[in-house]
């Protein structure tokens, strides 16, 4: 029956789940502009959705010209086949590409490009521009140049092409950008979110998969840098670990479970408990949340991990020949207690206002009830007739002897508390970890390929961003082209290697007009021409097509935002002017920063139209604020639990032995990391709340108040069943190497081995009792 | 009898024949690097009404260096290197642009450094080569490229020589320009008004 409805969950939930994988789905809500700014650019800004490639022969260190050739040919195969791909909003490679611009924008040149700001299209300038193409025609660029001239004889075209190539752009061999180290460099930005690891997935796999699919690739390596790529690197090797860590842990907790119960039938039954909780967990999740997120399933489970202990109760504390239903009967009013305090330190997550650990505190607190309610009600009926007391148990009347007469000094809260304030003092380094990215590291040789390429490519920062507002799209271009020349004259003094703004790509309306009236008339124009041509060789009607174009121009609509955005550049415009609020915000892209104020002085007297945006700072000041979240409500949730423990207790000093010990275990566990020059990330501060949950049910136990030394007995016996089970899961965390879960292994397993010490030692109750008697007898 | 026989198995042999002599011609063209010649050059282009003249001084610096140094009418120098051109001129910022880009450049490059270094097999790697050579020692070589994309621009490449010497190049464009570059000593006989047909007769070395 149980069974039955299990499946019929498990169904449910198999239709109606859909797993996120949106990373900012666990960052704190943003409160401020910046933090907002900051949360969309990590997923959606230019920056996070650049892909750095590298496509390297097999021996790239040897310089070889053919080696190059062909490297250049992949690279542009490559991109020709990304770029008929919907999944990449741009393909960049370092081959000049006039085939990408629509030939009925063309006559757009001549409002788009700067050059007719200060030059009218007269006699005098066509003469000179005539007279350079002659040369050009000599020279052996010739025929680069042949099929464009009647068209454009002022070269607008290569002009505006040249201002829309990345500033810094890298070597070019072949005709595609090259790194000092000989590999094809290509920069490919992609439709999907940055920190959206699966859709990043698909769109490197498309990458592979068109690679793969191009003739001459097998000699060649293609490597991927970005941070796309790194969601993606950290995502696999963070599910790699937990799988291999999961599954060594759950054969020793299957193997530890056999050897202190003795009884298959306990086992499997020990598990359907837990098994409804995640069930029931994410049943609930998919009728709370229209999408539940990866993460919050992974930590779910660990979090569930405190569930295991209400079956290890119960089968412990069984006494042979015993009713289970009376078993457990009896235990329940402190099982009770266990499950209602863990379940308010879990609210504490969902108090924090983070989507992820709202998901994660609900998926928690459903679990343990049902994990609780179903041990108390279901398992209870289950459990085989005949079992064997584990109080006779070879071994555990010692091992509780030996607990027994350990001395319980009264000085024990002091000393410690005293300890963790000395070594708290001590400690190395900064309290707070705040950079997000320290735990999603990557290996050192990835960094610095990126920095590498990065460099090579002269790819935009992704820590400063240049923000402009203004009430409309309009207004936001005509303030980036007021400030142009004050960023033309930082670049000019190396304050900053290059600086792209909006109105790069497209001129406010009114600046295209202005243009718009210069250009001459199709009469006047044609009256200069032929005085230009006067003693040129050039065929008289050659720049018919380049009149034709000029007279187009002078009656175009301007280009708006809108029509831009379906031409290739457009999503390059597209990410750089967002709309916010009633208002409208332009991203200015900034490479190679050297002087930080200088940008920042860009923002004086601009009345926050202008403001140089430090996206590390911003998400800095975002996890400070989302630990300060978090802090309070585990402050508030303290304070209920102390409730809760006296209420069930009704007793304040009972009480103190529960929580005292716990509270002292969880500072200690902080003050030994901190003196081990860890820095407090949020993911330690949500493994000590779940160490402190474990704790909190080892004080309740060891403070229980029986007077059965057999009891007693059960009562070792099944803390140090889960006190193992414990260590034996989170300390294989513990030796992850990815900081996530290495935070979480270790400060579980600190924290088990902390709580149950000073549960023992400041268990005064259990001592005196269980003495009296001894003596006694 | 004989007679059938003899020319049955002798007749195979007349393609390479030919073309051993070519490459007999061509291993007696090669220069040590770095080889200088001086050329002056006039290009007929549909575009223009009257062809453009320049002159100066090829020069093969060794392996895949070129330089064409343009003294004429203004002072410019191209050099390609690893597949790049650096295109410089008085009084500006250099230029470069990849050798893709040019095919014309490519293909001066390919046949110039191969006659130059008397490679006859970087030639034929490169080009379809036919050579028609008189008694009197002047010869011409045809050289068609391989390479589609090249040959899209290119579609031929003419040259003329006597004995050791290489008199003209005359590079034939798809669209049906032409550039005709009179080397050696010939550049210097260059006229003031060239037009195809006088080009094509100094040339061929008639007078």
């Amino acid at each position: 029956m149980w069974l039955l409805v299990l499946a019929g969950l498990g169904w449910m939930v198999s239709q109606r789940l859909k797993i996120s994988t949106d990373l900012r789905s666990f960052m704190p809500a943003p409160t401020t502009p910046d933090q907002r700014l900051l949360m969309e650019q990590v997923g959606d800004g230019p920056g996070s959705r650049l892909l750095l490639l590298a496509i390297s022969g097999g021996h790239a260190t040897v310089k070889d010209a053919s080696s190059d050739a062909q490297l250049a040919a992949l690279s542009q195969s490559l991109a020709g086949a990304l770029r008929k791909d919907p999944r990449y909003t741009q393909v960049l490679n370092g081959s000049f590409d006039l085939a990408a611009l629509d030939s009925s924008l063309l006559p757009y040149r001549y409002l788009l490009s700067p050059t007719l700001d200060t030059q009218p299209l007269d006699e005098a300038y066509l003469s000179d521009q005539l007279q350079q193409r002659l040369d050009d025609l000599s020279s052996p660029a010739a025929s680069l140049l042949k099929g464009l001239l009647p068209r454009d004889p002022t070269l607008q075209m290569l002009k505006l092409a040249e201002r829309w190539t990345p500033a810094k752009a890298p070597e070019t061999r072949d005709g595609v950008w090259f790194s000092p180290q000989h590999e094809a460099l290509l920069l490919v930005q992609t439709r999907a979110a940055g920190f959206d690891p699966d859709a990043q997935q698909r769109a490197i796999d498309g990458i592979q998969h068109a690679f793969h699919a191009l003739p001459g690739n097998a000699a060649a390596q293609l490597e991927f840098s970005g941070p796309g790529y790194f969601s993606v690197v950290v995502g696999t090797q963070t599910r790699n670990q937990a799988n291999w860590i999961g599954r060594i842990s759950s054969v020793g907790f299957i193997v530890l479970m056999l050897l202190a119960y003795r009884s298959l039938s306990s086992l499997l039954l020990s598990a359907l408990p837990i098994a409804s909780a995640a069930l029931a967990g994410i049943a609930v999740l998919t009728l709370v949340f229209p999408e539940v997120h990866g993460i919050t399933l992974a930590f779910g489970f660990t979090l569930l991990g405190v569930a295991q202990e209400y079956p290890i109760r119960v089968l412990s504390h069984r006494r042979a020949g015993e009713d289970a239903v009376q078993s457990v009967r009896a235990l329940w009013p402190l099982l009770l207690t266990a499950i209602a305090s863990a379940c308010i330190a879990y609210l504490a997550f969902y108090a924090s206002g983070v989507n992820g650990l709202k998901q994660l505190a609900v998926f928690t607190i459903v679990g343990l009830l049902v994990a609780g309610f179903s041990t108390r009600y279901l398992l209870s009926h289950l459990l085989p007739v005949h079992v064997r007391d584990v109080a006779d148990r070879p071994g555990l009347a010692p091992a509780r002897a030996f607990v027994d007469r350990l001395p319980r000094p009264r000085w024990i809260p002091v000393a410690v508390a005293l300890l963790i304030v000395l070594m708290l003092a001590v400690a190395p380094g900064s309290f707070w970890q705040n950079n997000l990215a320290a735990l999603t590291p990557l290996p050192q040789d990835m960094l610095l390929r990126d920095a590498r390429l990065r460099e090579a490519l002269g790819a935009p920062d992704v820590r400063y961003l240049l923000v402009l507002q203004a009430p409309t799209e309009q207004g936001v271009l005509a303030l980036s082209e007021q400030l142009q020349p004050k960023l033309d004259a930082l670049v000019a003094r190396r304050a900053v290697d290059a600086l792209e703004l909006p109105s790069l790509y497209l001129p406010s309306i009114a600046l295209q007009r202005v243009r718009q009236q210069k250009l001459p008339d199709h009469s006047t124009l044609q009256r200069e021409l032929t005085l230009a041509l006067q003693g040129l060789p050039f065929h008289a009607d050659l720049f018919q097509p380049f009149l034709d174009d000029v007279e187009t121009a002078r009656s175009l609509t301007p280009l708006t935002p809108e029509r831009y955005a379906q031409t290739p550049l457009g999503q390059r415009l597209a990410a750089m002017l967002v709309q916010r609020d009633g208002h409208w915000l332009g991203l200015g892209t900034v490479s190679g920063v050297h002087d930080v104020a200088a940008l920042q002085a860009l923002g004086e007297n601009s009345n926050g139209s202008v403001r140089l945006l430090d996206l590390k700072a911003a998400s800095e000041s975002l996890v400070a604020v989302y630990r300060t979240r978090i802090l309070q409500a585990l402050l508030v949730a303290s304070m209920l639990l102390v409730l809760t423990i006296a209420l069930a207790l009704r007793s304040l000093q009972r009480a103190w032995h529960v929580l005292a010990p716990m509270t002292l275990a969880t500072f200690l566990v902080l003050a030994v990391e901190r003196v081990a020059g860890i820095e407090i990330s949020l993911f330690h501060l949500v493994a000590l709340i779940l160490a402190g949950g474990l704790g909190l049910h080892y004080a309740l136990f060891f403070e229980r108040d029986t007077g059965d030394l057999a009891e007693q007995r059960r009562t070792l016996h099944a803390t140090i069943v889960c006190v193992l089970s414990a260590l034996l899961v989170f300390g294989m965390l513990g030796w992850a190497t990815i900081p996530v879960l290495r935070a979480i292994g270790l400060t579980v397993s600190l924290g088990v081995a902390f709580h149950f010490c000073l549960s023992i030692l400041m268990a005064p109750h259990a001592a005196h009792r269980s003495s009296d008697p001894a003596a006694k007898d | 009898m004989m007679l059938p026989l003899w020319s049955s198995a002798s007749a195979p042999e007349v393609a390479p024949a030919a073309s051993s002599s070519a490459q007999a011609l061509i291993a007696t063209l090669g220069r040590p690097a770095p080889a200088r010649t001086a050329f002056a050059e006039a290009r007929f282009m549909q575009i223009l009404d009257r062809p453009l003249v320049v002159s100066g001084e090829l020069a093969w610096l060794g392996g895949d260096q070129l330089q064409r140094r343009v003294d004429r009418p203004d002072q410019e120098t191209a050099i390609i290197a690893n597949g790049e051109v650096t295109q410089q001129r008085a009084g500006k910022t250099p230029r470069h642009f990849s050798l893709n880009r040019a095919p014309q450049l490519q293909v001066l490059l390919d046949s110039f450094v191969a006659l130059l270094s008397g490679d006859a097999g970087r030639l034929q790697q490169a080009f379809d080569v036919r050579y028609t050579g008189v008694a009197s020692g002047s010869w011409t070589l045809v050289l068609t490229p391989r390479d589609a994309a090249v040959a899209k621009s290119i579609a031929s490449i003419t040259i003329d020589g006597n004995g050791t010497q290489s008199r003209c190049m005359r590079m034939q464009e798809a669209d049906g320009d032409l550039a005709i570059d009179l080397l050696g000593p010939l550049a210097a006989t260059m006229p003031a008004q060239p037009t195809r047909e006088s080009l094509q007769l100094l040339c061929q070395g008639v007078h």
